[in-house]
């Protein structure tokens, strides 16, 4: 059954693509480069997808190993020791190449060797740090990823893996970052071996997962090295039953491995490998194909639906010259209407407007809270403890206390962008109704009573709230993992001068030990404060920056949306406007003209229609 | 000069007639038998790092049981004494003998209908040698799914709050699988900072599971222990553990238990041709399945592999195969020496029991310190006055303190005297040999020559002004500590 649906996800995509590509050549035929150049758009999204799946686990459980297992290739380096320190995307190529990531705005990218990659990706080992120091240039960024291409069929339909570094316990600053990476991912791999059961902190990580990434697949690895898998995948399935049982899927990559050196299509099978590819391929592959061929056949019914309210329209006026008058005039009418559609004072420009106001305002404020809270708690501790002890936690804690604060926040402002987005869809489409409405409704035909309902289903595509989705996909560029983790750890605590002398002797050893303590404290204070300070600083100016680009994105897509229902609009009135002044032959043919034209743009919407059924 | 022991004996007395009559006097009762009784090492870590398993390989024995799930849930002390038997101590503050059975070796006690909960630990009695030198405490896993579990061994480790006096350990054994932030918030927790600041001294990290870091592959351990080295040159690793050593529990646990029985399978696997041994031995699952004409039921294998692991198997038929071994006894020699288990008990007689007296006084101390701020009374200012005198001027203690202010990085110095210091306070070991650097057969003039050496050479550093203060301070405590061993060297000879 899951085998089925994978041709199912590519069909669905070539037939969207059929379907966009004739939705172009009639808009070109139509004379609407507008329409067509919106078609071009959903065909290259069609061309080149991406459906990143992010590989996330603890240390050491065997995420790089399961990827170059996938893909059969070495790419992320394995070893037993130093794990990996910055992720890797794979994604497909034509050719192998890689490229080093670097910090910046927006993030360089530079071409490095294949074979280089490990020095790049693993943490600093001292052994070959030593022999072979790190090329140190100034001018560049720190390096945050490496991306990689890949001629890989599991890769061709847009998949790309991300390997991450282990997150580290839940509370860590990488688990706040692969976090926000899985909310931008179509698929999460959570990655834990046969040696133990599930343990609190990554199951806290799966049930956070779980609420920003719609399919989880959890992947048991090592089965070939622990005789007990079985018993351990039991024992998870039962933790995983309250988290609505994402599949379990036991894998061997060292079997796999082997089974690539020796062609062995048993030892593959048994590898578990055969069912992870088909779901990542026909699950996740599939279901993000169809997706995006859903979308692309929505955009080409849009586009039908405008032309047709021309033509029909038209044929109306055509049909009855009584009745042509009153189209006009409710034409006229509605030209009003549409040119207020795209002026800034139209309803869902204003709630777009208020509304960005309104959200910045109030993520700014829900930051400050949670600093505040981050802060007080620290203060807290630092008053029951002696930072001497405790600065090294202190300053792991905090960073990834503040992370996870900053993750709320971000998902606090993609939920509320998501809302802001479908509201302003809404307004949008309450008064376009209208206009499209005005346009084709008075239409007595049987033949097009299905027509009326058809504007609303369309439209109905275009509600949900993923224009807020694109806006932050693009805001974040293909990199946003890499960007939360350099806001997050770019910003550093900083060493405390701890002040401490060796104390000896008998008297007044308690009263020494507490005098420096004080010391000690204040100072730290003073450090978590700046800290606080300073992240608050850049994650406003953050939250402010894609605060801005989902409001241009939504603001150029129904502005968009508008200019093109005012050609439509003017075309329909020209149209009407010159069917009232045709003789009576002239009419006749050019209705069987209409006729045949709108029975081939029901033909392509009927066609896009169904490339999703 | 009376001993650090007996100065503790008589704070403990005096504390003990100003208490009279309370609570607390009963609970210093406790503590004052404490000092005489074995030192109890407790061996925590996060949970599946294998702490039964090397509970077991420690006491040579089956008596812990290990499971693939979560298995230990409650404390369990393991203390020598005349009689097999185990009790079980209540929340309620009752104790009750339990029955129990012996599967396999394991003890399996029978909880009589109690509910876990309910039990704050269990006390297993068992005549053993090793457990004289030591009372072994098994505790439940940090980062257990159930919550109540891994509160239990916050309960018995962190030594905070009113329960300072009972602070059980005397020294732990830490776990580490891999460094995770998890282990060293949980190690610091252990460290009451009172004594001293946190401190390695009572701690060594041990890399639990070792043979599993490189997968099964044969040179498993040696990339184990490139990897405890690096663990233990880390400067956070090194505030709280002394050093970290791997250890392959599984197969120590086995070595000191193995049977012919077992070498009698183990030998069938050992003399296939090497090619059909490797793809027998290629997954677990393939191992109990393929061959079935080996003349090993798959039960038997089964029982192999729980016993040896994938990597104990692969190892003990390769020696096998070359002949470094062939009996029961050979074998467990070699795969003891594989293990790490050697090094571990090596680390622990130098670190630990060679100190016990420090330990044990500084264990007193602590619940004394925590008693007389908790709950003064008349007569209890006195009894701090004691216990700080003791704490600052006891050389073991300035030596302790040594010890954590380099670790914490507060002397510093060339990396070459850092560690010359370390020695010669004993950081690596209390006996002179250890201090000095000296070989074992080395002779008494030998000793007494490296010794007046020692006592040269941190003079010289004391008096030097250019050196630093803390570096002074330090270099005084190591005088004293090079005095120490001369007195001891001129005695004994």
């Amino acid at each position: 059954m899951a085998m089925a649906s994978q041709p199912a996800g590519k069909e669905a995509v070539a037939r969207a693509t059929a379907a966009v590509s004739a939705g172009i050549k009639a808009c070109g035929a139509y004379n609407r480069p507008d329409l067509a150049k919106r078609l071009e758009r959903a065909a290259a999204s069609l061309a080149e997808p991406s459906v990143p799946v992010v590989v996330v686990g603890e240390f050491k459980q065997g995420k790089s190993s399961l990827v170059n297992a996938l893909l059969g290739a070495n790419i992320c380096p394995v070893d037993d020791d130093v794990a990996t320190a910055i992720p890797t995307s794979v994604a497909y190529g034509e050719q192998q190449r890689a490229e080093l990531v670097l910090e910046g705005d927006p993030p360089v990218r530079e071409p490095i060797e294949l074979s280089d990659v490990r020095r790049w990706v693993v943490e600093s080992d001292p052994v070959t740090a030593a022999v072979e120091p790190e090329p140190v240039n100034a001018d560049r960024g720190r390096p945050v990823g490496v991306e990689v291409t890949l001629p890989r069929k599991l890769l061709s339909g847009g998949l790309t893996l991300v390997d991450t570094p282990g997150v580290g316990g839940l509370g860590s600053a990488h688990a706040a970052a692969s976090l926000a990476a899985a909310s931008m991912a179509d698929a999460l791999v959570f990655v834990t071996d046969a040696s133990q059961e599930l343990t609190r902190s990554e199951l806290d990580f799966l049930i956070k997962a779980r609420n920003l990434c719609s399919a989880v697949v959890c992947v048991l690895t090592k089965t070939d090295f622990y005789p007990r898998w079985r018993t351990i995948a039991e024992l998870n399935a039962k933790h995983l039953r309250e988290l609505g049982e994402p599949p379990i899927i036991p894998v061997s990559s060292t079997l796999r491995s082997q089974a690539a050196a020796t062609g062995d299509t048993a030892l593959n099978t048994e590898s578990g490998f055969p069912e992870l590819v088909t779901f990542l391929s026909a699950q996740v592959g599939g279901g993000a194909a169809r997706r995006r061929a859903a979308t692309a056949a929505g955009e080409v019914a849009t586009a039908c639906t405008q032309i047709e309210a021309q033509f029909e329209a038209e044929r109306a006026a055509l049909d009855d010259p009584e009745q042509a008058k009153r189209v006009v005039a409710e034409l006229t009418e509605a030209k009003e209407r549409a040119a207020a559609l795209k002026s800034t004072a139209a309803k869902w420009s204003q709630t777009l407007t208020d509304g960005a106001a309104d959200l910045t305002s109030d993520i700014e404020h829900d930051l400050r809270g949670r600093i505040r809270g981050v802060l007080q708690e620290a203060s807290d501790a630092i008053e029951e403890s002696d930072p001497a002890d405790t600065w090294h936690e202190m300053e792991s804690w905090l960073e990834a206390r503040v992370a996870h604060e900053l993750i709320e926040n971000y998902t606090m402002l993609r939920d509320r962008a998501i809302e802001l987005s479908e509201r302003v869809g809404e307004h949008f489409r309450e008064a376009s109704g209208g206009v499209l409405d005005a346009i084709a409704v008075r239409n007595p035909e049987p033949m097009l009573a299905g027509a009326k309902i058809d504007h609303k289903i369309e439209l109905e595509r275009m509600k949900v709230g993923k224009q807020a989705m694109v806006a932050l996909k693009s805001a974040y560029g293909g990199a946003i993992m890499f960007v939360m983790l350099g806001t997050l750890t770019g910003v550093s605590l900083g060493p405390i001068a701890l002040g401490i002398g060796l104390v000896m002797g008998r008297k007044g050893l308690r009263d020494e030990k507490q005098r420096q303590r004080s010391a000690r404290q204040s100072q730290a204070k003073n450090a978590v404060r700046r800290y606080c300070d300073e992240v608050s600083f850049v994650a406003q100016k953050d939250s402010r920056d894609t605060m801005r680009a989902i409001q241009r994105q939504l603001r150029d897509y129904y502005t968009g949306l508008a200019e093109e229902f005012n050609t439509s609009n003017a075309e329909a009135l020209q149209r009407a406007t010159e069917a009232a002044a045709r003789t009576k032959s002239e009419r006749a043919k050019r209705l069987a003209d209409i006729d045949a034209e709108m029975d081939r743009l029901k033909q392509l919407r009927e066609h896009a229609m169904a490339v999703t059924s | 000069m009376t001993s650090l022991l007996d100065d503790t004996r008589a704070a403990l007395d005096r504390a003990i007639d100003v208490y009279r009559g309370t609570e607390d006097g009963d609970r210093l009762g406790h503590v004052r038998a404490r000092l005489d009784e074995p030192l109890r090492v407790a061996v925590a870590g996060r949970i599946k790092a294998g702490k039964s398993t090397l509970l077991n390989a420690l006491v040579g024995e089956r008596l812990a049981p290990t499971d693939a799930g979560e298995c230990t849930r409650i404390v369990t002390w393991y203390a020598d004494g005349h009689t097999y038997r185990v009790e079980a101590e209540l929340t309620d503050g009752d104790a009750r003998q339990l029955s129990f059975t012996r599967d396999e070796g394991v003890i399996d006690v029978d909880l009589g209908g109690l509910p876990p909960e309910k039990v704050t630990r269990l006390l297993v009695t068992w005549p053993s040698a090793r457990l004289r030198t030591a009372t072994l405490i098994d505790t439940p896993g940090i980062g257990s799914l159930s919550e109540s579990v891994a509160q239990r061994t916050w309960d018995l480790l962190s030594a905070s709050g009113e329960d300072a006096a009972d602070a059980p350990a005397d020294a732990v054994l830490y776990l580490l699988r891999h460094l995770h932030s998890h282990d060293l918030e949980f190690l610091r927790a252990f460290h009451d900072t009172e004594v001293s600041h946190p401190n390695p001294v009572n701690a060594i990290g041990v890399l639990s599971r070792a043979d599993e870091i490189g997968v099964g592959r044969l040179d498993s351990m040696t990339s184990a222990s490139k990897i405890a080295a690096r663990m233990a040159s880390d400067p956070t690793v090194r505030t709280v553990v002394q050093t970290v050593v791997p250890v392959a529990g599984l197969l120590a646990e086995t070595a000191a238990t193995l049977t012919e029985a077992e070498v009698a399978r183990l030998r069938r696997i050992a003399e296939l041709p090497v090619a059909d041994a490797d793809a027998l031995l290629l997954t677990a699952d393939r191992f109990v399945d393929r061959m079935p004409e080996l003349g090993v039921t798959s039960t038997e294998r089964e029982e192999l592999l729980d016993r040896f692991g994938l990597f104990g198997i692969r190892l003990a038929t390769s020696v096998l195969r070359h002949r470094v071994a062939s009996t029961a006894t050979e074998l467990a020699t070699v795969l003891t020496e594989r293990s790490g288990i050697g090094e571990l008990n090596q680390l622990l007689r130098s670190l630990f029991f060679d100190r016990r007296d420090v330990l044990k006084s500084r264990s007193a101390l602590a619940a004394l310190d925590a008693l007389t701020r908790a709950a003064p009374r008349p007569g209890s200012e006195a009894v701090a006055a004691d216990v700080e005198r003791i704490m600052a001027s006891a050389h073991p203690f300035q030596e302790l303190r040594v010890l954590s202010a380099i670790r914490a990085g507060w002397v510093t110095g060339k990396p070459a005297v850092l560690d010359d210091l370390e020695h010669v306070i004993g950081g690596t070991g209390a006996d002179i040999g250890q201090r000095l650097r000296l070989a074992d057969d080395d002779s008494h003039d030998a000793r007494v020559a490296a010794a007046s050496a020692a006592l040269d050479r941190w003079q010289r550093r004391a008096e030097n002004p250019l050196t630093k203060h803390e570096l002074a301070v330090a270099a005084r405590v190591a005088i004293r500590s090079c005095e120490g061993m001369l007195t001891e060297l001129r005695r004994t000879s």
